[in-house]
């Protein structure tokens, strides 16, 4: 079935390509040395390629990798195009469009005659060069060294063309002449023009469709309310069944596989690992799991740099693998899961593992931590200091467990989206770093509590628990507020305290978190904390009152509130007012942060 | 200053050009035929005018909801036709006497694609055709005003009115917020 769906995929971009090869061409024919044309076509050729190949679709690719071969000299300004070879580049191309249709019906078409026509034009085309220069007389090193590598390339491509394919005929097919079988209906088929199922919507446009549907449910939330006052619940339920259907199909429509993203990551593992001399095997895990297309794109660069540093930093060289037992190749995978509205994505490397006591070191140099801080904490603790901004740096942290470059840029990204980052690593066997990222960026399931008077909303991926503790249990503990959660120590803080201040000066006043706490008369009064964990950490927010779970679609805050502190977005309510969406990091950074900086 | 030109002889196209060339008369001329509508609304006790299509419409006020940690003239931001709008409140930002009534005013709709914001306003503003010539776009009040006050376009006076013609993205730049909200980069 995803089997299918990425067929489909291939499909649409495949017939895409066809069309733009085939206008290119026809531009192309008109003027021989247009060196964008060439350029464009050259890039069509390669990624169509490229994609059939990793589809295993060999007839595509085969014929592809002649066409880029012919285009990489032309556009290399090896050889020039001639009116005769353009007849028979615009059958290839046709035939090209056959495999594709061919795919569609699941249909082989023969290719192996043009395949053989194909390998002659570059031959002739070459050969007509070297001919030139031999005529011309012009010995200089260069052009000599230009016929040697051409000469060498083509050989070499014969090579592999020969052992990749044994059972194609290797003889000359004359250019001009039709191989019968192959050509014969070719006028047929000339005149039919295919459409693809599927059609192309840019992602500007779902959006807005996403946002009216919100606006249609927030809408349907409060006819139903209303309703259900006057006690007519029956006649909604059609209603409430329907927008309901009529969201999640929108949103399923902005779902993509991860493998989107996942496949792209063969090439870089690939470039890197040449790079640095190692040998990397790249293993992914649940390509077919659905998740917003736009969570993909903003953390598709922090995949890039966890991957790559995986490959650069994680995995050892072979000999070093070899040393500590291990197979020389080292592997990477990349793995989603799907857990409720989560994607669960790790890279997983079998290299080095992070080396706690180097960071450790790393921290008290970069003065993110006291040492005394530091050795308290614990190695997985410490490990997370990679994320901290101050953390990364040009100098590596070492050359050995070097991960340190960006990861603040990782975790914002993550942050962005409302994911969680998380690091497991085993000295000397490996670090997996996981990221639990939401499938939908709009819908999420909010609680909604109350703060003078106004609603606010954190979204349940932060929540814990929700508490109710007397004022004695609350203990001032420096300038914060601490309780007893299960056994644990939390901070608490209420939130009123930082809503209440005027501007950021305010925020630095030391007295500032025991405020409201101070102003609590009668100390058997219940206070109502809502438990968030955020990286890791406990914290207690002090809320007047709570309200109910809901579902919410978060709305960024535009311009020119689009910075506001603490505040990560907006959703409106059923009753038509907008609700302020918590930034639950951006708040544990303001409690966290001074605490470095200080101590 | 210029004459002007009686509106029913407006000259055609090709002997305006044919004019332009001698004389570059005949283009201050035209100036003096464009008209401009301006959304006028009373801001304490003054009067303040806005280009017309600086504002895409009128509503009546809707809930504000605060944000904290913005400056006092960020009212909030408010539901309006779906669109989430921070409010603002002029008054506060011109520290002017304070009218306005959040309950009971009407807000005017910033039309823009890069700011989702609205202004507040105590009364139904009137629009007004004001002639290019009536609105003095160099008065000393404006041209001494360094950066702060620069949002100030130009002073129109009709009548015994006195108009400040204000440019709204102006008054609401990216330092201004900065410095309060602390930059969260």
């Amino acid at each position: 079935m995803k089997e299918e769906e990425l067929k489909q995929i291939f499909l649409a971009e495949a017939q895409d390509s066809f069309e733009q090869l085939n206008r290119l061409f026809t531009q192309l024919e008109k003027n021989h040395a247009d060196r964008e044309v060439t350029e464009a076509i050259f890039r069509i050729i390669h990624t169509l390629k490229g994609n059939a190949a990793a589809m295993g679709f060999e007839d595509v690719a085969s014929v592809g990798h002649l066409l880029e071969d012919i285009f990489s000299e032309i556009r290399k300004g090896n050889i020039t195009l001639t009116s005769m070879v353009f007849n028979d580049l615009f059958k290839a191309i046709d035939k090209l469009g056959e495999m594709i249709e061919g795919v569609k019906v699941d249909k082989k078409v023969p290719y192996k005659g043009m395949r053989a026509k194909l390998k002659v034009i570059l031959r002739n085309l070459k050969g007509e060069i070297e001919y030139e220069h031999t005529q011309g007389g012009e010995s200089s090193d260069k052009k000599d060294k230009e016929i040697e590598a051409t000469l060498q390339k083509q050989m070499e491509e014969e090579l592999t063309e020969s052992q990749k394919e044994t059972l194609a005929s290797e003889q000359p097919v004359p250019i001009g002449v039709p191989l019968a079988d192959e050509f014969m209906d070719e006028e047929e088929k000339k005149s039919k023009i295919t459409f693809s199922d599927f059609v192309q919507v840019p992602v500007s446009k779902l959006d807005t469709l996403l946002n009216l549907v919100g606006e249609l449910a927030i809408e349907k939330d409060r006819i139903i309310a209303q309703g259900a006052s006057v006690g007519a619940t029956n006649e909604y339920t059609r209603l409430y069944r329907i927008t309901s259907d009529l969201q999640y199909s929108v949103m399923g429509v902005r779902l993509v596989q991860v493998g989107a993203l996942f496949h792209k990551f063969h090439r870089i593992v690939r470039d890197v690992a040449s790079i640095e001399n190692k040998k990397v095997n790249l293993d992914l895990q649940g390509t077919e799991i659905e998740i917003d297309r736009n969570v993909l794109q903003i953390i598709s660069d922090s995949m890039i740099h966890l991957v790559r540093n995986a490959v650069s930093h994680g995995i050892e060289g072979p000999e070093e693998r070899r040393k500590k037992g291990k197979k020389e190749q080292g592997t990477i995978q990349l793995r989603a899961t799907s857990d409720k509205e989560y994607v669960i994505i790790e890279v997983i490397d079998d290299g080095y593992g992070i080396d706690a006591n180097k960071i450790r070191k790393k921290v008290v140099e970069k003065n993110l931590a006291t040492p005394e801080a530091v050795a308290s904490l614990s190695d997985d603790d410490i490990v997370k200091f990679i994320f901290e901004p101050g953390f990364s740096s040009v100098d590596n942290v070492t050359s050995v467990s070097g991960r340190g470059v960006g990861m603040d840029v990782v975790k914002k990204a993550v942050d962005a989206v409302g994911g969680k980052i998380n690091i497991k690593t085993v000295l000397g066997q490996g670090t997996t770093f996981s990221l639990s990222l939401p499938s939908s960026m709009a819908v999420k399931s909010a609680l909604l509590f109350i703060i003078n008077n106004t609603e606010y909303a954190i979204p349940l991926s932060f929540t814990e628990a929700v508490i109710s503790v007397k004022k004695t249990s609350i203990h001032k503990v420096g300038s914060g507020l601490v309780t007893t959660h299960l056994d644990d120590t939390i901070t608490v803080m209420f939130l009123r305290d930082i809503f209440d201040c005027k501007d950021t000066e305010e925020l630095q006043n030391p007295q500032l978190l025991h405020r409201s706490f101070d102003q609590i008369e009668d100390s058997e009064a219940k206070i109502n904390i809502v438990v968030v964990s955020v990286d890791n950490k406990m914290i207690g927010f002090v809320v007047d009152r709570l309200l109910q779970q809901k579902e919410i679609i978060e709305k960024p805050l535009g311009k020119p509130v689009e910075n506001a502190r603490f505040i990560s977005g907006a959703t409106i309510l059923g009753n038509g007012n907008v609700c302020l969406v918590l930034d639950a990091n951006d708040i544990s950074e303001f409690l966290f942060k001074p605490t470095f900086a200080t101590v | 200053m210029n004459v002007e030109e009686p509106s029913n002889a407006s000259p055609s196209k090709e002997e305006r050009i044919a004019e332009a060339v001698d004389m570059a008369k005949v283009t201050i001329d035209d100036e003096q035929e464009k008209k401009s509508n301006i959304i006028v609304f009373r801001l304490g006790e003054e009067e303040y005018g806005l280009r017309i299509d600086q504002i895409k419409e009128v509503v009546i006020t809707p809930r504000i909801t605060k944000i904290p940690l913005t400056p006092s003239y960020v009212r909030g931001v408010a539901n309006i036709r779906g669109n989430i709008l921070a409010i603002i409140d002029l008054e506060d930002k011109f520290s002017l006497n304070k009218t306005i009534n959040e309950t009971s005013g009407y807000t005017l709709v910033v039309e823009s694609h890069e700011f989702n914001m609205a202004i507040l306003v105590k009364d139904v503003p009137n629009t007004l055709s004001v002639a290019d010539t009536d609105i003095d776009y160099t008065p000393a009040v404006v041209t001494e005003m360094h950066g702060e006050q620069d949002y100030i376009n130009g002073i129109i006076k009709i009548d015994d009115r006195l108009i400040i013609l204000i440019d709204i993205f102006k008054i609401i730049t990216k330092d201004d917020l900065k410095t309060v909200i602390g930059s969260k980069i």
